[in-house]
């Protein structure tokens, strides 16, 4: 062979590492790992230790009371930042490497999108009917998709009004109980120079919630294909609703919902009201000056269609693809979720969301509430409003980009553009979206 | 297999030390690739191969069929067809319109207060020059992100001090509507690279020798005319440097709207080229249409840098 110059040498080198690389990182979360033969759980008197990534703080505390009962199957908690903020990349990219945490947490609405990827165990392949009975119908038709069941319901937004009594008393109005009558107040309240509420432009989660308890059921799978309904009758009244409320001024759209501004504004007694999820009480209490002056109401009905609240939020624990213990992850966050000192645990340590398990709240939350003026708020509001929901409605693979898209025609409402508009024509895009991925996919109408 | 090409040493030179030449040679030679070796190493695995990799990708296309793709997977070259997707974004195509328009107004602004700042120190009228280069130059130290939550504190209604002044006097101002929020932004761009791009051309003006100040003085020029005349044309290349570096750095623009994103509802996941190529790599799990819009972006950068250059240079002759 030829004497190679050092130049040469180089090229080839760098050719090769760059071969490699391209060979190696071209085609992450392509293959299924819900095809192969299932892991069998681990002998007795083996010791594993199971890894849970979340956002959920103090979950270590959570974990060390499950350690404690079971000393073979350890795990340890490792903090990640929420969802979208970080965490979900920081998932994505350990599992295109082949790697990643055996537990991870993965909000209801993300659940499809690391479907996608291929980043799921199916949860029935190592047995999860028999836990189904204990967890809300809502979320597990959340969690459940084709055949299978891809994450274990961890918390949940069940939707309230959190209402000023005493700025609604200013304008001789109670907590309305109808969106009717919630337009009505919203008059009165904004004549007195405040805001019932305020639509976030940029963030159109609150806006589907509220088309959700209208009765809209966005996705459905028909067979090998989605069908899209985003424009349905129910989309379209709440959007046209809406519409009008920020046309004529009752809401606020210059900020959103627990934003610093909406905190000053909060304070400076200027929001009568927020339609919110049953997590928003602990964020209620930031409020500076807020003790004692909130009350709870359900959410006010669409006339006499729809149901009687909705959901915002809401997170669970899915088995990771690279799982080496699916069997063990499975029976920890089923514990986590359903058995008393697991939900105590995590409202106590990590201030969890609502309880996915119909049937035990949480001790913290069965007693009356300083904050809310010794109202038993849980108990009289969302434990009927968990079972008032949208059994419909599913997660689809897209969600934060069909977010994203209609929150970009919601911003169009600043320059003369409507809610009605950006739902129409978010259902295109989003078609396009989806067929951009070669996804199958048809227009309901 | 691999022989290192090598000149013999020439003995007969006259003044070489004949006895040492050979192994001085060898060692001098080996000497520089040793010393490049981490720096070139480095430079390949987190420079040159992410750029091949990710030129690479852009021409890959995933698509998978069936309701998750549980139907199959298929991975092919796709030539162009990322590309043609990136640019049918309207998004992306409006986030690179309006980066040039922050371009245009903010880097003439910055360059034209720097400009004055750096002639102002370095006027012979001047006091206490080195507290305040330090003073301009103290807001580069701060991150982009912490400035852009302190800059946040003075924009957002019902905590900024400003807002609430200029409310009792009866202005409603906004700092974060869909039509102020970008120069907002910009303002806190400004503010911290004014003192950073001033230093360089404080440099280039220290550079000029002490004669021509004289000769100008003998001449009779006032400041003005030494501003004019002298000094200027003296920092064109300073001028220049710092043009371009800020114009890569507008399209490069992504912590400041991230940050302020969680303040300002007009600001969307695609408002800065780079943050749309974020939203698209790792919110939307599409890494090779990502990896399309980087190439974009890069190629943009290219473009203004290369015409902007060509413009002074041609100017100049």
């Amino acid at each position: 062979m030829a004497p190679m110059t050092r130049r040469q040498l180089l090229a080839w080198a760098a050719a090769g590492g760059a071969t490699a690389l391209l060979a190696g990182c071209s085609t992450p979360g392509t293959v299924s790992p819900n095809l192969g033969p299932t892991i069998a759980p681990a002998g007795s008197g083996e010791k594993i230790t199971l890894t849970y990534w979340a956002w959920l703080k103090d979950l270590q505390k959570v974990a060390d009371v499950w350690n404690a009962d079971h000393p073979d199957i350890q795990v340890e908690a490792v903090w990640i930042p929420g969802g979208n903020d970080g965490g979900y990349q920081k998932l994505y990219s350990a599992l295109a490497a082949g790697g990643g945490p055996d537990l991870a947490q993965v909000e209801m609405r993300t659940l499809p999108e690391f479907l996608l990827v291929n980043g799921l165990i199916d949860l029935r392949r190592y047995g999860v009917d028999e836990y189904a009975s204990r967890y809300n119908t809502t979320l597990w038709n959340q969690v459940s998709y084709v055949d299978g069941v891809y994450g274990i319901p961890q918390d949940s937004g069940p939707m309230a009004l959190y209402y000023r009594p005493d700025l609604l008393q200013q304008v001789g109005a109670t907590a309305p109980t109808t969106w009717d009558e919630w337009f009505e107040v919203a008059r009165a309240v904004r004549d007195a120079g405040m805001y019932l509420e305020c639509f976030a432009l940029d963030d159109a989660s609150w806006f589907a919630a509220m088309a959700t308890q209208a009765g809209a059921s966005w996705f459905r799978i028909d067979g090998d294909r989605w069908i899209i309904d985003m424009a349905d009758e129910a989309t379209l009244e709440t959007a046209r609703f809406f519409d009008r409320a920020i046309d004529e001024g009752l809401m606020t759209t210059s900020y959103s919902q627990f934003s610093p501004a909406w905190f000053a504004a909060a304070a400076n007694d200027k929001i009568a009201s927020l339609a919110g999820a049953s997590w928003g009480d602990a964020l209620l209490q930031g409020v500076s000056g807020a003790e004692g002056k909130w009350r709870v109401a359900p959410l006010p009905r669409w006339g006499d269609t729809g149901y009687g609240s909705t959901f915002q939020g809401g997170s669970t624990a899915a088995v990771l693809a690279n799982s080496k213990h699916p069997r063990e992850a499975l029976e920890f966050a089923v514990w986590m979720t359903t058995s008393e000192a697991g939900i105590n645990a995590m409202i106590e340590n990590s201030g969890i969301g609502w309880s996915p398990d119909d049937a035990y709240i949480g001790a913290p939350r069965q007693q009356p509430s300083a904050f809310f003026g010794g109202q038993n708020y849980n108990e009289e509001v969302f434990v009927p409003a968990a079972k008032d929901q949208n059994n419909e409605w599913q997660w689809w693979p897209l969600t934060q980009q069909s977010f994203n898209i209609l929150a970009d025609g919601f911003r169009a409402k600043a320059s003369g553009g409507s809610l009605v508009d950006a739902v129409v024509q978010g259902q295109r895009d989003v078609i396009q979206a989806f067929r951009n991925k070669g996804l199958r996919i048809e227009a309901a109408s | 297999m691999i022989a290192v090409t090598e000149r013999p040493a020439d003995a007969s030179r006259p003044g070489s030390r004949a006895g040492t030449g050979k192994r001085r040679h060898r060692t001098s030679a080996a000497a520089p690739w040793m010393l490049l070796g981490p720096f070139l190493a480095l430079f390949v695995l987190t420079f040159i191969l992410p750029i091949i990799v990710a030129i690479g990708s852009s021409f890959i296309r995933v698509t998978r069929q069936g309701v998750f793709g549980e139907e199959g997977v298929t991975t092919e070259f796709a030539w162009f067809a990322n590309y043609a997707q990136a640019l049918e974004n309207g998004n992306f195509i409006a986030s690179i319109g309006r980066m040039l328009l922050f371009g245009v107004v903010q880097v003439s602004v910055m360059i034209a207060l720097c400009t004055v700042l750096a002639l102002l120190l370095e006027s012979a009228s001047v006091k206490w020059p080195g507290f305040f280069r330090a003073v301009y130059f103290l807001p580069y130290g701060i991150p982009g992100v912490i400035a852009t939550i302190l800059w946040s504190f003075l924009y957002v209604p019902g905590l900024s001090p400003i807002i609430d002044i200029a409310g009792a006097m009866g202005i409603e101002l906004d700092f974060l509507g869909s039509g102020t929020v970008l120069w907002s932004i910009a303002n806190i761009v400004t503010w911290t690279y004014t003192g950073y791009n001033m230093m360089i051309i404080v440099a280039q003006l220290k550079a000029i020798p002490n004669e021509v100040y004289e000769a100008a003085k003998v001449d009779g020029a006032g400041p003005f005319r030494v501003a004019r005349s002298i000094q200027l044309p003296l920092i064109r290349p300073a001028l220049i440097l710092t043009t371009v570096f800020s114009i890569i750095g507008t399209l490069q623009l992504f912590a400041e709207p991230q940050v302020l994103q969680t303040v300002s509802p007009a600001i969307d996941n695609e408002y800065t080229p780079n943050l749309s190529a974020y939203t698209t790599a790792f919110a939307y799990n599409d890494y090779n249409v990502a990896a399309a819009q980087a190439v974009l972006i890069a190629l943009v950068a290219f473009a203004l840098s290369f015409v902007f250059l060509r413009l002074t240079s041609r100017r100049a002759s």
